[in-house]
């Protein structure tokens, strides 16, 4: 027991932010909204650390590669042409 | 008939007078196979993520319309064909639609847009706007590599 709750000191429970605000929609255009769910390297950042509900990160992936080809946002840091 | 819309870039460096005849081009692209265009709306120039046929800046363009999937094909081929278009992507917003039953909406730009043609305005070209920490690393790696 003890040693288990050692662990769980610092978690806490991540609700999904599309599903507490009906308001926030997903967009591929609106790569302000998406740039929360990028890392600084430009990868999609995971279910686990961001929290969203399976739904909603499935929308997410789809809307993150749609911008990723208009150029909202990047593929990676360094394009190297 | 179904709805599309069709988010492209243009050549931010175009003349009034060829802008407008790009826009009339593929408007009439849309118009001349059964088309019907609903919204066309220039989102602003803005600094793309990354460089697309060696250019920084690109001049957004959001496209509202009705028509079958043969449509879309022929304009995709239309804006392949046209160097003035950078880059597109064509998404299906509804599988039915009805031309006549279409309400009237507001246009509305964002204001992610709206905020980086103020920015642009004042300080001219290359200037790294307001972005996610992410890109803006990005943008000064590739700086300091020029250098």
């Amino acid at each position: 027991m003890v040693v288990r709750r050692k662990r769980r000191t610092f978690q806490r429970r991540k609700v999904c932010r599309f599903c507490v605000d009906s308001e926030l929609k997903i967009d591929y255009k609106d790569s302000k909204t998406l740039r929360y769910f990028i890392t600084e390297r430009g990868k999609i950042v995971p279910r686990r650390i961001s929290g969203n509900c399976a739904k909603h990160q499935r929308v997410l992936t789809t809307a993150i590669k749609r911008a990723r080809q208009i150029a909202l946002l990047p593929y990676t840091t360094v394009h190297t042409v | 008939m179904r709805k599309y819309e069709t988010f492209f870039i243009i050549d931010p460096d175009l003349t009034e007078e060829a802008y407008t005849l790009t826009s009339e081009k593929l408007k009439g692209v849309v118009t001349a196979n059964g088309g019907a265009v609903l919204t066309y709306v220039p989102w602003g120039k803005k600094k793309m993520a990354y460089p697309v046929k060696k250019r920084n800046q690109g001049l957004y363009i959001l496209m509202e319309y009705g028509g079958g999937p043969k449509l879309v094909a022929e304009l995709e081929r239309n804006m392949r064909l046209d160097e003035r278009v950078l880059k597109f992507i064509t998404v299906k917003l509804d599988d039915r639609f009805d031309p006549n039953k279409e309400e009237s909406r507001e246009i509305v730009t964002p204001a992610a847009f709206e905020e980086d043609e103020s920015i642009e305005e004042n300080e001219g070209g290359d200037i790294i706007d307001e972005y996610g920490a992410g890109t803006e690393a990005g943008l000064e790696d590739e700086e300091i590599e020029q250098k």
